[in-house]
């Protein structure tokens, strides 16, 4: 079949990709927890972690209905940062970040504001002192903020922790988007071969690429 | 050493010394580490650019990642008001497995 096979080869492809990636690196016996990002494993964690959690959104939406697209986009982001958060077991910052300000916002949701927002900024005091390199430039630190309130809560962190936790960042916002394209492209090959039979009047998109 | 471990190192060394300086050497260490992850387009692989510019090209990076995701979120979303639930899951396990 056309569409299984399609979605065998951009597995196949990924596959071959991670295992590129993953032996150099534990060849070279570099860090073992930002490459865990490139591994098959991570992946299907993630990907399963995700499918479940927006089959929920699903659910939610049917029911209490944000039929807005933006708003259903919304949510699928906001359940694919969470999961990916999950996936990174608290071991940095930008992850304690991501399930910390989700918890403080249906905290004030739910409570209507009876109590005051409870939970601590997930920062250390630490190091302030040691907050920059002696010299560095003021270009370099306009851009270190820049970064800075990109990656989720490393707003104030001293250079060299910020530099960790962006390429942690990265190296994981990478296997979110890779295992949320390959997801698409299930659904897609789903809602496509789905034939008349299913009974489902679904406005079926045009044909996968 | 991961590199995290290093940064506590450093820290912690730091802080014995009373001294809360991070060498030069560490911070580039980092910084190249970082110019590593950057995708071939954007100057991977070239030993002399500046500090600067690897932040500027992070940065722009991390935008970028962040709008594929709000893409591909959108897209999910669309597949999953249209789709039918136990036939997505089987397809979804299904590659999974594979």
């Amino acid at each position: 079949m056309a569409s299984t096979s399609s979605s065998t080869s951009v597995d196949e492809r990924e596959r071959k990709r991670k295992r590129a990636d993953s032996t150099p690196s534990a060849g070279a016996g570099a860090e073992a927890q930002p490459s865990k990002w490139r591994t098959r494993r991570e992946h299907e964690i993630y990907s399963s972690k995700l499918f479940e959690a927006l089959r929920l959104v699903r659910g939610g939406s049917t029911a209490a209905s944000p039929s807005t697209a933006p708003a259903r986009g919304r949510a699928v982001r906001e359940a694919a940062d969470r999961a990916l958060a999950v996936a990174a077991r608290g071991r940095t910052r930008w992850s304690r970040a991501i399930l910390a300000s989700r918890r403080r916002r249906l905290q004030a949701a739910h409570r209507a504001r009876l109590r005051a927002p409870a939970c601590p900024p997930s920062r250390h005091p630490s190091a302030a002192a040691s907050a920059s390199a002696a010299g560095k430039a003021p270009a370099l630190a306009r851009k270190a903020k820049v970064l800075g309130r990109l990656v989720p809560g490393c707003q104030k962190l001293p250079f060299p922790a910020l530099l960790s936790e962006a390429s942690d960042y990265i190296k994981a916002l990478e296997m979110q988007v890779r295992a949320m394209t390959a997801l698409a492209e299930v659904l897609a090959s789903v809602s496509s071969s789905s034939s008349p039979a299913s009974g489902s009047s679904s406005s079926s998109s045009s044909s996968p690429a | 050493m991961t590199l995290l471990n290093q940064i506590q190192t450093v820290r912690s060394r730091s802080r014995q010394s009373g001294s809360s300086r991070i060498t030069d050497e560490q911070i580039s260490d980092l910084v190249s580490k970082l110019q590593d992850l950057l995708p071939e387009a954007r100057l991977r692989g070239n030993d002399r650019v500046p500090s600067s510019r690897v932040l500027q090209e992070t940065c722009s990076y991390i935008r970028s990642l962040h709008r594929e995701v709000d893409d591909l979120s959108e897209r999910l979303s669309e597949l999953l008001a249209t789709s039918d639930m136990s036939t997505a899951q089987a397809a979804v396990i299904r590659s999974l497995l594979m």
